[in-house]
């Protein structure tokens, strides 16, 4: 019976390898290990079980192994028409199986070959028969490989050949598990059979299949790697003779390369000219070779600029320098304490009595080698060296001394109350002076004694005072609010007296402008009027400020004003009792304005520029542009060909 | 209308170029980049505006002229250096996988790169070369004082230390030598050589470790420029003077420490001259130097004539010297100067001195000071710097074995007047007569009376620098700026100061020492200080009589008054001066003001730096002279 089962397994090689490397054990060899021992027993049972499968499947007490055996039994009848066919085999069999009752392969027979007289050996053949199908060997489940989780909530676990159902067999619980581990010798040698769900040892074969593997072994026991040679077509008396082809030999085996004859040749006509030197000498050896570089004619370019000289040595330097170039001890901490870059020399004096006492410079190589990073590192500039004296660049001015005579001490002080003065104005005589304060207080000095000798009160601040150039007639223009008023000083001679009033009061008014401009020009009567009250009052368009600005031309007839805004320049000339605005529209805030002494030219001075109108032609004749931030006062020479602006 | 200008396609950031943007451009490693700059004498630019320059940004970076740049990407020696990027490469490679003979054969034809073109761009004429030597001598005199070590190679201070010896023998061949100027880092050289004043610097005798902080490279990559470019001047220079170059090396002397001595010149034959320039060039120099000979004997009757009192300090040397014009000439045909003789036939062909020849000759007559004297080192002066001056200067020099072989003569030599000696004064008590009678006959010089001869251009009195002697100071032959203390002349403006100062110094002692003078002394102080505040004719004749009253003699008083008013008179315009020198100076351009300022602060910074050097003179003075005083 066991030789029988060997047989079986023998015809079965070809599947067991692959099996043994997969993890789950081989399926067919536990039933039939097992059936050995049963097959005795439980003979009886054998229909009882088979005929009621379906009922007693439901309990686990059943043994499983029974189902088992039903399939076993009738594939063993089967097999038992085989063994009378092998038996010649089986003798063998028998013997090797044991002394060798690992051995899983069929065993091959040695037998001294016919043709070469060698032994070899012969393997059993293996019949084509239904049996020898791995595939359909007796494993009672048939569902395949498939995952077996499917049956995992079903009382069976697969379908036999008959289609009948194989029940899942009894496991125990955990307890049960453990209790079989140490009870049962064998549990460590068994594995978890998944197409039977159930635990099967493994037999000696597969373990020691198992251990092979594990050392790293082939796993067949038989294979030897260390078999004898068998020379079959070399060595003595085995040489071929005859040759394998009949072709004849190619005719390139035995001419010389046209080719390569080419190419050799190219070579040497190249070494023949001399193109290809065959012991050129040594690249370093060769020295650099010196000719009269500088014969042939320079280009014609300029040379690059040479790199500036390091400085000279000066005394200081010397090993034995006068002794008041050697650092005090101040001057020597001082050295040290210094960072090397921004020490003004980069050494300090020294002195030696002899030249056999000075020692090296230690920092000679530093140096050395700063000065060339300076050449090649440091970005170079020419410049021109300035061989002047700094005084020269100081601008040549007339020397205070050669504008004498000049005010150089302060003669009278008058002074005033606690308000600040906004304008003062002098007497084309110079006898008289009229100022105008913030609290709006016109008041009249006479110069000489400095004596207040009049005032007027208006109700705001005074914007501008100016006395009229003209010397026949004495009167002076305030700048009050809205208004300028014209106002003739007290104590005046008769004529002038009469004069005056003529001209800012006449009897009969000039006859009133074509266009009429907004200003409006009232007049007390020259009987009327005082030095109290002002003679003649202008009201020009209102503005927050007073006008800060009163101008006379030098014939003493216009008088330009400037207020803020827009339209605040207006020149009223007095004889036609007439007032208009030169300009619609000023580019900038006038600042300032002057009439030319002797053309009828107007200046006009904005913060930044000084424009120059033609009042005949109207227009613009020039822009003079000062180079100040903010003008702030301006003047005209007599002659009318220089103009002074400061700001 | 015009077509829309965009940023960054014209001016300063078309024209510039940073470092990194230019070594992108070029392809090549920093460090290559770097050895370019040094061989091709590129140096970065300041651009006038450093934003404008690098498209607004203001990282701190170095700008190239792009021009610069772009002369850079077709230079051959970068193409060189790519050429050994890939030799570097194939070598490690076949080193890499054991192919020994294909390493060699490539190590065989490794790329190299010359530098003869960049010679020429870099200077197109020989003078512009001869003027910028003075670095490239410097290094090479610095290298050949190094040892050598894994860095800098043997053979690279070998060729350092021949081409510093074959200058040394050019100066001394030429007497081109002018200044020299012992100082504490080392000895500085001025010769003159095609017009052009060459300074150089030599360090002592001491072995030199290069610092850590010092980059090798830079210094190794410099000195291949200058190596090349010293061979081309030297060449040059050596043909000119109808001298072989380079010329023979004696191994057998340069053996025995010969230095220069090892160096044989050899005269070129004038047929072996290959071009016609060439020989026509040597024609002229021969006439050059004829014809320097007889313009210095004028010159030197012209000053005999002119200033025959200022040969106080030099006995006898300037007539010797015009006297001994033949006797030297034969004496060099002789000695050391065996190349002065195939010049006599040269003498007839010689062509009139051109203006140019004319301002190449040396300006100073002293070129062969040293001629009728022969001189003796003593073991312990340093060879090297005394034979190349004394021999520069025509003299002849002898040395004992010691400092190395090749002495023309040895102690004995009767012809030996001074003897060059740097140790103390020792009595010897057991000296031979003839001993003794040779140290009669010799003059026991210190060093540095040799250099002082050479700065002062005339024989200086040999007793100031007598053996054991205190020496006088050592000046710089190059001077300092205009307006530097000058240490040789006197104090001038401190003179009265001084005395007005040690007046009153007794004065103190005075006051110290009689307490009964102190009554009188002090209305006399009193007094002399308001005649120095007096102003006007009044206040003076107040003071006057209070001074009288005091008891101060009229000498004393009007002295003082006078000194005072002085004073007054020169405080009272400068200070107008000043006033309106200010009102001027605002008047000034910003621009101009920072330039005035700038200038006076130089000057003040000079002015100072005199002060306080004149300042320290006085005190010194003074206390030399309490010291002799005391003493």
């Amino acid at each position: 019976m066991a030789a029988a089962e060997a047989k079986k397994l023998s015809k079965k090689r070809k599947a067991a390898p692959e099996e043994e490397t997969s993890a789950a054990p081989p399926p067919s060899a536990f039933p039939q290990e097992v059936r050995l021992e049963m097959a005795s027993e439980d003979e009886g049972e054998d229909g009882d079980a088979s005929s009621d499968d379906g009922e007693v499947d439901e309990f686990p007490e059943i043994d499983a192994r029974s189902d088992t055996e039903d399939e076993e039994e009738e594939g063993e009848d089967d097999e038992s028409e085989e063994e009378d066919e092998e038996d010649e085999d089986e003798d063998e069999d028998e013997s090797d199986a044991s002394d060798e009752s690992l051995h899983v392969w069929p065993k091959p027979k040695t037998v001294v070959s016919d043709i070469t007289g060698q032994p070899k050996r012969v393997y059993p053949d293996i019949e084509p028969d239904y049996d020898s199908d791995s595939s359909t060997e007796d494993t009672p489940n048939r569902v395949g490989n498939i995952p077996m989780h499917w049956y995992d909530d079903l009382p069976h676990v697969g379908y036999d050949i008959n289609g009948k159902k194989v029940l899942r067999p009894a496991r125990g619980d955990e307890l049960d598990k453990f209790l079989k581990t140490v009870e049962d010798p064998e549990s460590w040698t068994s594995a978890f059979d998944k197409n039977m769900q159930m635990d099967k040892p493994l037999t000696a074969e597969e373990l020691d299949i198992i251990r092979r593997l594990q050392e790293n072994e082939n796993p067949d026991a038989n294979y030897d790697p260390y078999e004898p040679t068998v020379e079959w077509f070399t060595g003595k008396g085995k040489e071929e003779i005859m040759p394998l082809s009949a072709a004849p030999e190619p005719k390139r085996r035995w001419v010389p390369s046209k080719w390569e004859k080419q190419k050799v040749m190219k070579i040497v006509r190249a070494i023949r000219q001399g193109r290809i030197v065959p012991n050129k000498p040594k690249t370093a050896s060769a020295q650099p070779q010196f000719y009269a570089i500088w014969n042939e004619e320079p280009s014609t370019g300029p040379a690059p600029p040479p790199a500036p000289k390091p400085r000279l040595p000066g005394h200081a330097e010397s090993y034995n320098p006068p002794e008041e170039y050697l650092p005090t001890p101040e001057e020597r901490a001082q050295w040290e304490a210094t960072d090397p870059e921004d020490r003004e020399r980069e050494f300090l004096p020294q002195k030696y009595s002899a030249l056999r006492l000075v020692p090296a410079y230690d920092n000679f190589i530093k140096e050395r080698f700063n000065r060339q990073l300076d050449l090649y590192l440091a970005p170079r500039v020419q410049r021109t060296k300035l061989r002047i004296d700094p005084d020269s660049l100081i601008p040549k001015l007339p020397s205070p001394s050669s504008l004498r005579p000049f005010p150089v001490y302060k003669s009278l002080q008058v002074p005033h109350a606690d308000v600040r003065v906004r304008a003062i104005s002098v007497s084309p005589d110079g006898a008289w002076a009229v100022s105008g304060d913030e609290s709006g207080v016109v008041r009249l000095w006479e110069v000489i004694v400095g004596k207040e000798v009049k005032r007027w009160t208006f109700k705001s601040k005074i914007g501008a005072v100016e006395w009229c150039p003209r010397t026949d007639v004495s009167f002076f223009a305030v700048g009050v609010e809205d208004h300028i008023h014209f106002i003739i000083p007290p104590n005046l001679p008769g004529p002038v007296l009469t004069a005056t009033q003529n001209i800012l009061a006449p009897a009969n008014l000039p006859p009133p402008p074509a266009n009429p401009s907004p200003v409006k020009w009232s007049s007390v009567p020259a009987a009327q009027s005082s030095s109290d009250t002002p003679i003649l009052t202008l009201n020009l368009p209102s503005s927050p400020e007073p006008p800060k600005q009163l101008v006379w031309h030098r014939k003493g007839d216009y008088l330009a004003s400037v207020s803020e805004g827009q339209g605040g320049v207006w020149i009223h000339q007095v004889s036609r009792r007439h007032s208009q605005a030169p300009f619609k529209k000023v580019k900038g805030t006038v600042q300032l304005v002057l009439f030319h002494p002797t053309k009828p030219h107007f200046f006009v001075a904005t913060q930044r520029y000084v424009r120059m109108y033609n009042l005949a032609e109207q227009t613009l004749l020039k822009t003079l542009t000062p180079g100040i931030r903010w003008i702030s006062s301006m003047d005209v020479h007599p002659s009318g060909d220089h103009l002074i602006v400061g700001g | 209308m015009g077509r829309l200008k965009q940023k960054g396609k014209a001016g300063a950031a078309k024209a510039y170029m940073t470092r990194s943007a230019a070594v992108k451009k070029l392809q090549c490693s920093l460090a290559d980049f770097r050895r370019l700059c040094i061989l091709k004498g590129i140096f970065p630019r300041e651009p006038r505006n450093r934003k404008k320059a690098n498209k607004g940004s203001s990282a701190p970076t170095n700008f190239y002229y792009a021009k610069d740049i772009a002369y850079l990407a077709h230079e051959p020696v970068l193409r060189k250096l790519r050429e050994h990027k890939a030799f570097a490469k194939k070598l490690s490679r076949a080193l890499g996988r054991g192919e020994w003979s294909s390493a060699k054969s490539l190590e065989e034809n490794k790329p190299v790169y010359r530098l003869d073109h960049i010679i020429k761009e870099r200077y197109p004429t020989f003078v512009d070369a001869v003027r910028d030597i003075d670095d490239a001598l410097c290094m090479i005199f610095l290298f050949a004082s190094l040892p050598s070590d894994s860095k800098v190679s043997p053979t690279l201070i070998e060729n350092c230390a021949r081409l510093a010896a074959e200058w040394q023998l050019y100066v001394m061949h030429t007497h081109s030598l002018r200044k020299v100027f012992l100082s504490i880092k080392g000895v500085y050289y001025q010769a003159e050589v095609f017009d052009q004043t060459v300074t150089w610097l030599v360090p002592y005798q001491f072995t030199q470790t290069i610092p850590s902080d010092v980059d090798v490279r830079v210094m190794l990559t410099f000195l291949e420029l200058y190596q090349t470019l010293l061979g081309f001047v030297f060449f040059k220079l050596y043909t000119d003077a109808g001298l072989v170059y380079p010329p023979p090396l004696d191994p057998q002397k340069d053996e025995g420490a010969a230095g220069v001595g090892a160096f044989n010149l050899q005269e070129a034959k004038p047929n072996q001259v290959p071009s016609a320039a060439a020989k026509s060039k040597v024609v002229e120099v021969d006439g050059k130097r004829i014809s320097s000979k007889d313009v210095r004997q004028t010159i030197k009757s012209i000053s005999a004539s002119g200033s025959g009192d200022a040969d106080v300090e030099m006995p006898s040397v300037d007539a010797e010297a015009a006297n001994d014009e033949d006797e030297e000439f034969v004496e060099d045909t002789t000695e050391e100067n065996p190349e002065d003789a195939p010049d006599a036939p040269a003498f007839t062909t010689a062509t009139l001195p051109t203006l140019k020849t004319l301002s190449t000759l040396p300006q100073s007559t002293s070129s062969k000071l040293f001629a009728p004297y022969t001189f003796w080192l003593s073991r312990e002066t340093s060879r090297p710097i005394f034979e190349f001056i004394v021999r520069s200067f025509g003299g002849r020099i002898g040395w004992p074995a010691t400092s190395g072989s090749g002495s023309p003569f040895d102690e004995s030599d009767e012809s030996i007047t001074h003897v060059i000696i740097d140790r103390p004064l020792v009595q010897r008590p057991n000296e031979t007569e003839a001993e003794k009678e040779r140290r009669r006959r010799r003059k026991y010089v210190q060093p540095q009376w040799v250099v002082d001869c050479v700065n002062a251009g005339k024989i200086l009195l040999e007793d100031l620098y007598a053996q054991g002697k205190t020496l006088p100071p050592h000046l710089s032959p190059f001077g300092d700026h205009a307006e530097a203390y000058d240490p040789t002349a006197g104090l001038v403006g401190g003179e009265d100061e001084e005395m007005e100062e040690d007046e009153e110094v007794e004065g103190d002692e005075d006051v110290v020492e009689g307490s009964e003078e102190e009554g009188t002394a002090r209305p006399a102080k009193s007094a002399l200080k308001a005649a120095a505040s007096a102003e006007d004719e009044a206040a003076l004749r107040a003071a006057e009589l209070a001074a009288e009253a005091a008891g101060i003699d009229y000498g004393t008083f009007e002295k003082e008054a006078k000194k005072a008013q002085k004073k007054a008179s020169k405080a009272a315009p400068a200070q107008e001066d000043e006033a309106e020198k200010d009102m001027n100076k605002m008047m000034m351009s910003n621009k101009q003001r920072k330039l005035y300022e700038r200038m006076k602060h130089g000057q003040k910074k000079r002015a100072e730096e005199r002060q306080n050097l004149e300042q320290k003179k006085r005190a010194i003075e003074k206390e030399k002279k309490r010291r002799a005083k005391s003493s």
